[in-house]
């Protein structure tokens, strides 16, 4: 998240001239995108969504007492419970449990909500060695990459790439087979997660009704993060809660069916807190970070609350035309896709992330296929509407006040149609040194240069639709058809 | 508890409520208000046996389609075949001796495995509470046996709850894992499995797998195995009904879980 929005095009650039990243992304919006929209079309239960949205809702306007309730829960079975406001608070308190327990190595289940927190570089200058252990994450690492999709994090390498890296990384012999690649990271991790002193994962979805916290996955490396090393560390959005088992349920479904069209995942874990003295296995410490890090100040304006109820799948990333084409390093963020251009700018700066709403095109496909119908377009236009306006309440700037000014010019322009006329006639006069051979502008000049970088224009057509009407009908206009006729 | 006073109170505030003033779920009983399951649990337990088989036809469809392979079984002994074939023509992957983990548990003893190999380089370990090795066993071992509480039909799903005897590490960190299941014990839809854990007294740490583990990072190719077991076995055990009332078979069926 450090680098300048500058990034956004460059990156964007860079995953639209990739072959890969382009193959990657069309059989990912191809099979789940699509399959997504079919499963919803063909879904028994159509009110489900609504349904899950609407628990949602409800358990953000009274997440004090949902929260509240997990605490107790986790707390009676012997878990301990922090409450973070800050992503360094979150930080600090790991790093207080990982030196009480003299941790050397970490091994952790996917969870961006730890990426968000920046906690690995922490972990590191302690000097504890943090593995990743989902393949795609440890592919990632291994790169020395970051992710580019939510649930596939490696979408941008192939097995070629991946091949290469294993070789070096790994010490075995070069193979572009998924199978066997796939079971040399089996082989290497088991050790890892063999030998951890601490399991650090993030949290789906928590139950205040039962106090579980509960996690999907279908490799087996978080259950393997959670049962094996002797302190679990969850760490969890404020928001990944539910009030009741039932809500649990549904809410679940909906999460592994836009994540991957499963009607479960393999994996579904409840953990409740450390093991109990007569549980055979699994750890003997249980930490739960419960993490605000700028989610309060979303919960607090009505005009973004409804984010807050994303249940993290990635479907909006499997049909968003411009994900599809750019890829997620363009997003420059944790959170990538529609979902990310919505959130990134929301926790970490919409002035410094004004690119991201800029960038998505509004034309409704998240909504549609978010299993919880989050209304992301109307939140894209409302962060457009602050980068335009200036917001006191997000401590945003009007981001481009040239382009403000240029409009308020346009304004005056349009809404006065002799000047409008005169300006139209002047400008076909200066556009003739650039319209080439094929009657299309090329290159423009100046900082209207950015418009013929992708594509050419067509010059101002000689005369414009109001005069070409003026010409035809309203000298000449036909008669009207006869009554008779029109009966027959 | 500080801190969780000022996280909560700041969260009031984001939502326009007085900070200071904690607010309590008995104001809001729509909050933590469920469906009635009575209904759904009285379906469970009045199902007769021709309904089961169906519900054993529908696991072994959903749980093909997840590479699950379905055995029924009529009786112990058949079920203790299957797995003795499994443990003889099955190689270990991480080492090259024949370690087979064990739940405590009546279903498992039942198989008698102790007394089927003579003549072969076996070793079954039981997960009793009081064995401190459990952990090294585990991990040695390339087959684990487990008899998960329930499974349902619809998502190929075990429900595994840790208790005494029980590991979580069982059906995590051998090779292969096998699921002795009881026909009656079968349930049709998350439905209804949600609605048998909100009777649970202690519901402290449990698991739903569905299928081997897997993955598909590396260019949407699809693996069994990614760390956790690349085999699932399912033995549905259907023993043969002896001639009962109805009430009688309803009685009995309400006390297994």
């Amino acid at each position: 998240m450090s680098s300048p929005n500058s990034t956004y095009s460059e990156e964007a650039k860079k995953g639209i001239a990739s072959p890969r990243l382009q193959a990657s992304l069309h059989n990912l919006q191809h099979r789940f995108g699509k399959g997504a929209m079919d499963l919803w079309a063909n879904m028994e239960d159509q009110d489900m969504r609504r349904r899950v949205k609407k628990s949602r809702m409800k358990n953000l306007a009274h997440l004090d007492i949902v929260l509240d309730e997990l605490a107790e829960k986790v707390r009676a079975r012997g878990g301990n419970i922090y409450f973070a406001k800050t992503a360094q608070d979150a930080i600090d308190y790991t790093l207080a449990v990982a030196r009480k327990n003299k941790v050397k190595r970490v091994v952790k289940g996917k969870s961006m909500t730890s990426m968000e927190i920046g906690i690995d570089p922490a972990l590191e200058d302690e000097g504890i060695e943090v593995v990743e252990t989902d393949l795609g994450e440890y592919i990632i690492q291994l790169a020395g990459d970051t992710p580019s999709h939510i649930i596939a994090p490696c979408i941008h390498m192939d097995r070629n790439q991946i091949g290469k890296l294993f070789a070096e990384k790994l010490g075995i012999d070069h193979t572009n087979d998924p199978p066997t690649l796939t079971m040399a990271a089996r082989k290497a991790l088991r050790e890892k997660l063999l030998s951890a002193d601490m399991g650090l994962t993030g949290c789906n979805l928590a139950c205040a009704e039962t106090g579980h916290i509960s996690l999907v996955s279908n490799e087996g490396n978080i259950r393997m993060s959670t049962t094996m090393p002797p302190v679990h560390v969850a760490l969890m959005g404020m928001e990944r809660i539910v009030a009741t088992l039932e809500e649990h349920r549904e809410t679940t479904q909906l999460l592994t069916r836009g994540a991957a069209l499963q009607k479960l995942s393999t994996y579904v874990s409840f953990i409740g807190g450390p093991s109990s003295d007569d549980d055979p296995d699994g750890p003997k410490e249980f930490h739960l970070v419960i993490i605000d890090n700028g989610r309060s100040k979303i919960l607090a304006d009505p005009e973004f609350r409804e984010v807050l109820a994303c249940i993290r799948c990635g479907a909006c990333l499997n049909i968003c035309p411009v994900y599809g084409r750019i890829g997620g390093h363009a997003y420059n963020s944790t959170y990538c896709g529609p979902i990310g251009a919505v959130v990134t700018p929301l926790l970490d700066g919409i002035n410094k992330h004004a690119d991201l709403c800029k960038g998505e095109t509004l034309c409704g496909a998240c909504k549609d296929i978010c299993p919880v119908q989050i209304d992301l377009p109307r939140m894209l236009a409302a962060l457009r509407h602050k980068l335009a306006y200036g917001s006191d309440r997000w401590n945003t700037k009007q981001h481009n006040p040239a382009e403000a000014y240029t409009f308020r010019i346009w304004r005056l322009l349009v809404t006065k149609s002799s000047l409008y006329q005169y300006l139209i006639k002047i400008a076909r006069f200066f556009q003739r040194p650039f319209v080439t051979k094929n009657h299309m502008i090329r290159k423009m000049a100046g900082i209207a240069s950015g418009w013929t970088d992708g594509r050419d224009l067509p010059p101002i057509a000689p005369k414009t639709f109001a005069e070409l009407w003026e010409e035809k009908y309203s000298k000449n206009r036909p008669a009207a058809p006869k009554a008779a006729e029109e009966e027959n | 508890m500080d801190n969780q006073d000022t996280f909560l109170s700041n969260i009031r505030t984001a939502l326009d409520k007085a900070p200071g003033i904690k607010r309590s779920k008995t104001t809001f009983p729509e909050l933590f208000a469920s469906t009635n399951t009575a209904e759904i649990l009285q379906k469970v337990r009045s199902r007769t046996v021709a309904e089961q088989d169906q519900l054993i036809e529908i696991l072994r469809e959903n749980g093909n389609s997840l590479n699950v392979c379905t055995h029924i079984a009529v009786s112990f002994d058949e079920a203790a075949a299957v797995v003795v074939d499994l443990i003889r023509t099955k190689e270990p992957e991480f080492n090259h001796t024949k370690h087979v983990m064990l739940h405590d548990h009546p279903d498992v003893a039942a198989l008698n495995l102790w007394n089927r190999f003579n003549r072969e380089a076996v070793t079954l370990h039981t997960s009793f509470n009081s064995d401190q090795q459990i952990k090294d066993k585990t991990i040695a071992s390339f087959i684990g046996i487990t008899a998960p509480t329930n499974a349902v039909a619809d998502s190929a799903t075990l429900i595994q709850l840790t208790e005494p005897g029980r590991p979580r590490s069982t059906s995590l960190l051998p090779s292969i894992h096998i699921a002795i299941l009881r026909r009656e014990n079968l349930l049709a839809d998350l439905t209804e499995a949600y609605a048998l854990l909100e009777e649970e007294a202690h519901l402290d740490s449990l698991v739903f797998i569905s299928g081997p583990s897997k993955t598909a990072d590396i260019e949407a190719h699809m693996v069994n195995g990614a760390h956790g077991p690349r085999e699932v076995h399912f033995i549905v055990l259907c023993e043969p009904m002896p001639e009962q009332s109805v009430e009688e078979l309803s009685d009995e069926k309400s006390e297994i879980r």
